[in-house]
């Protein structure tokens, strides 16, 4: 809570006291600590781990650079985020039916097939990439990027602490029993998937206007996917905290080994996240909690 | 018209006939047995009422609504809960919460914080888990596990409960303690139940009637004494 | 028309659809027997085609050879998975539950690691040899040497692979590991032998199939996650664990692959491909799989 609150005035104030690169790397702590919290909505709740979340992003992302000139940011932003939402509402549906590791794979495979789907878009339109001019300043985007990572936290701790909440997570414990027992299954996971597909467009957007840049294969990226899965995992995705933590904490060391060594940075993300599973299953909160009650 | 009305059921896997036109009604507030050998048909009846399997024919109707087609989740608001012979509780939440869960969606109505409590607080008094409200479900023995199954029925507000195999697995003085705490809930809440049972001396004091299935279809239907001296069934039975 | 009826056509879908049978059946038997799905078989065919890229660039070991130098390779990677993990999972039921819930994302790290470390070792540049290139024209059909060489070892490979489970006794063996795990451990099947040799065998085979794309395609770090993909597509609609409709199920993609892009144009492969995968997972999610996942 006090992390929580510490970091969202840090993000608000750091305009005023930070360098530019200051305010690069508070933009993207807070890009992921949004990501990873809407994440957890779906992921940690249900235990149905979704590889595919760039999709909302990069849907986020198209919407935005194609609004962007005939709407005011804001709005361009509210459509990424409700065309997000709306996307995860189409394919929700069918998508949930599916459990375990092909659930897994398949949200990896919709996002790939998106992400191929709009680069031969903008193939056939002659598009390689959009530029996009007007673009509100970094402080503005900033804070809205703040208020998205605030907004999720809020969102994941609300759900966490909800009757929906308590829905959730006797979905993934057993899904008959719940089903059994009065909680309406197919309606309460399909609202979750919506939940946590709204935030990430709305993140896509933001990023693209802080890139002013947008082009597909980036947008979909599918170690967006990743990285968000990672985080929250290392993190601990059995408290809000959780997906905090790591966020903070890779993003930090992103900044430390992306620019120079991408792939280095990825083979730590790799193992962190093998080491994690395999001895550390709680995550970094749970590590926390057992350092706080032994002091 | 009886509470819970069955008719005409038929269940088909495949080429097996697992319900073959199964009739039957159970009053308010009774205890109705069904028995039957392995693979007569007690337990896709309980799923097909329930709602996990659809029907090949026949309907159900349950305090004057079908059920025909129902989500087992709608069923369940309508007072209508099962519990699974294989028990499958919620193993990481803890006993209380377990519980919770029923309460919060099983009645179908917003209830408030305190009335959650209450109900959940009643469930655990009724099955003797009080003590145990904080451990993991998962770290109960199987006689505790069964009593949550039946915990969570009750939480859910559930009318009418189906009651799958509950006393399998249990020794003697579990046996005895899980007959007196259903007729204790019958007699103090209204409920009714449908209990399918292995254990035969169970059934037969529990019971106000019988239904016996064979390859799923009925083939005597009366008291426990009737039941008792019904020759057929003797046959099926006890060979 | 003319060109779909060709045999040229057909050429060029039997050389892509034996060597998609030859990447599932090593995804394949490696299910079959363990039960989890490797994310990660696709880089094992990078790492087949890296070394015949050194062998014949740096010793002047043609590919020829390099097949059973990279099937040695791939063999002893299998060798170490199953020593490292899944003996340590027999020995503690808690670690194997983990790892099965975490499947899917534990091999997506093992793969990033896999890609990256091949990014560092020899860069993101696509490389490529020119071996066996030369024409032959036969029936009007013109088809390079590699591509017959490619076609002839993948089609053998696979056909033997099939011969040998029908008939030699460790076939039965692990044919009977496959439907009845339990029972094959009674009837007097070595579980542990069984399992250990198939992983190497299924890893070998991942190997031999990336020498032989290495002849006519660009090797680079990333090069295997389609691999993955298709072997996903073909295990999926043959059959999870059913390893003869699996090689058939191969050749079909390779066909449809080949007459879909002659329909329309190279551009949808990637959208064809995907496309596939994510509806087969839709249409069958409980199908053949909960089957073979509980049995």
């Amino acid at each position: 809570m006090i992390l929580g609150l510490a970091l969202a005035v840090f993000g608000v104030a750091v305009p005023f006291i930070g360098s530019p690169y200051m305010m690069g790397v508070v933009f993207q702590v807070a890009m992921w600590i949004a990501l990873a919290q809407s994440w957890s909505m779906l992921s940690a709740t249900t235990g149905y781990l979704s590889l595919g979340h760039a999709v909302f992003y990069g849907i986020g992302a198209y919407v935005c650079v194609l609004l962007t000139g005939t709407l005011p940011f804001e709005l361009a932003l509210l459509a990424a985020a409700g065309s997000a939402g709306l996307f995860a509402a189409l394919v929700g549906m069918p998508v949930l039916r599916v459990r375990g590791p092909y659930f897994v794979i398949l949200t990896y495979g919709l996002s790939e097939l998106v992400r191929h789907v709009v680069m031969r878009i903008e193939s056939a339109l002659g598009s390689f990439g959009r530029m996009i001019f007007d673009v509100p300043s970094t402080e503005v985007l900033l804070w809205w990027m703040v208020g998205l990572a605030v907004l999720a936290t809020l969102g994941a701790y609300a759900i966490r602490h909800s009757r929906f909440g308590a829905g959730l997570a006797a979905i993934r414990e057993d899904e008959v029993a719940a089903e059994t027992v009065g909680v309406p299954v197919t309606r309460l996971k399909l609202l979750a998937f919506i939940a946590s597909a709204i935030i990430p467009g709305a993140v896509g957007g933001l990023a693209l206007l802080r890139t002013s840049y947008f082009e597909p294969a980036q947008a979909f990226d599918p170690v967006i996917s990743f990285t968000i899965v990672t985080m929250a995992l290392v993190g601990g995705t059995e408290t809000v905290r959780g997906p905090i933590l790591g966020a903070v904490g890779f993003a930090l060391l992103s900044e430390l080994l992306w620019s120079s060594l991408p792939q280095l940075y990825m083979i730590v993300l790799g193992l962190t996240l093998i080491g994690f599973i395999l001895f550390v299953p709680k995550g970094l909160s749970g590590l926390l909690g057992r350092i706080g009650r032994a002091a | 018209m009886a509470f819970l009305d069955i008719k005409g059921v038929s269940k088909r896997f495949g080429g097996l006939m697992a319900l073959n036109d199964v009739s039957l009604q159970v009053e308010k507030g009774e205890i109705f047995g069904l028995m039957g050998a392995n693979g007569a048909g007690k337990t896709t009846l309980f799923s097909v009422i329930a709602g996990h399997v659809a029907p090949s024919a026949g309907e159900v109707v349950f305090d004057g609504t079908r059920l025909t087609g129902l989500s087992p989740s709608r069923i369940c608001r309508l007072g209508l809960c099962r519990t699974f012979q294989i028990v499958r509780p919620f193993a990481g939440l803890t006993v209380a919460e377990n519980l919770r869960v029923a309460a919060l969606y099983g009645s179908g109505r917003k209830l408030s914080a305190s009335e959650i409590a209450a109900v959940v607080d009643e469930a655990l008094q009724a099955v003797d888990l009080a003590d145990r409200r904080h451990l993991d479900a998962a770290q109960l023995t199987l006689s505790g596990q069964k009593r949550l199954e039946i915990a969570r029925a009750l939480a859910t507000g559930a009318e009418l409960i189906m009651l799958d195999e509950v006393m399998a697995g249990l020794n003697p003085t579990e046996v005895s303690a899980m007959l007196a705490t259903l007729e204790r809930l019958r007699g103090e809440h209204g409920l009714t139940f449908v209990i399918v049972e292995h254990v035969i001396g169970a059934l037969m004091t529990l019971s106000d009637r019988i239904l016996v299935l064979d390859h799923g279809e009925r083939i005597a239907f009366g008291t426990p004494e009737e039941i008792g001296n019904h020759k057929r069934v003797a046959e099926v039975y006890f060979g | 028309m003319d060109t779909l009826l060709s045999g040229q056509l057909l050429f060029a879908a039997l050389v892509s659809g034996s060597l998609y049978a030859l990447v599932a059946l090593g995804l394949n038997l490696v299910y079959g027997t363990l039960r989890l799905l490797n994310i990660a078989h696709g880089d094992l065919v990078m790492i087949g085609a890296y070394t015949a890229f050194w062998m014949i660039s740096l010793f002047a070991i043609p590919p020829i050879l390099s097949l059973f130098i990279a099937a040695a390779l791939c063999a002893l990677l299998g060798w170490a998975v199953y020593a490292g993990l899944f003996r340590r999972m027999l020995a503690k039921p808690e670690l194997a539950k983990r790892v099965e819930a975490n499947s899917l994302i534990l091999f997506y790290g093992i793969s990033v690691i896999l890609q990256n470390l091949a990014a560092l070792a020899f860069t993101s540049t696509s490389r490529g040899y020119q071996y066996l290139d030369t024409v032959i024209t036969w029936q009007g059909i013109s088809m390079t040497g590699n591509r017959l060489l490619s076609l002839g070892v993948a089609a053998s490979v696979c056909f033997g692979a099939l011969l040998f489970l029908r008939f030699h006794l460790f076939g039965w063996g692990l044919r009977a590991v496959i439907q009845r795990r339990e029972a094959a451990q009674v009837v007097g099947v070595n579980l542990n032998r069984v399992q250990l040799l198939t992983i190497c065998g299924g890893f070998a085979v991942a190997g031999v199939a990336g020498v032989l794309v290495s002849m006519t395609e660009q090797i680079t770090p990333f090069m295997g996650f389609p691999f993955t993909i298709v072997a996903f597509v073909v295990i999926i609609i043959g059959g999870l664990g059913n390893i003869g409709a699996g090689v058939l199920a191969g050749f079909c993609l390779g066909l449809v692959e080949t007459y879909g892009i002659a329909l329309t144009s190279p551009g949808y492969r990637s959208i064809l491909i995907y496309g596939l995968f994510v509806g087969v997972l839709l249409v069958r999610p409980e199908g053949i799989f909960t089957k073979a996942v509980r049995s």
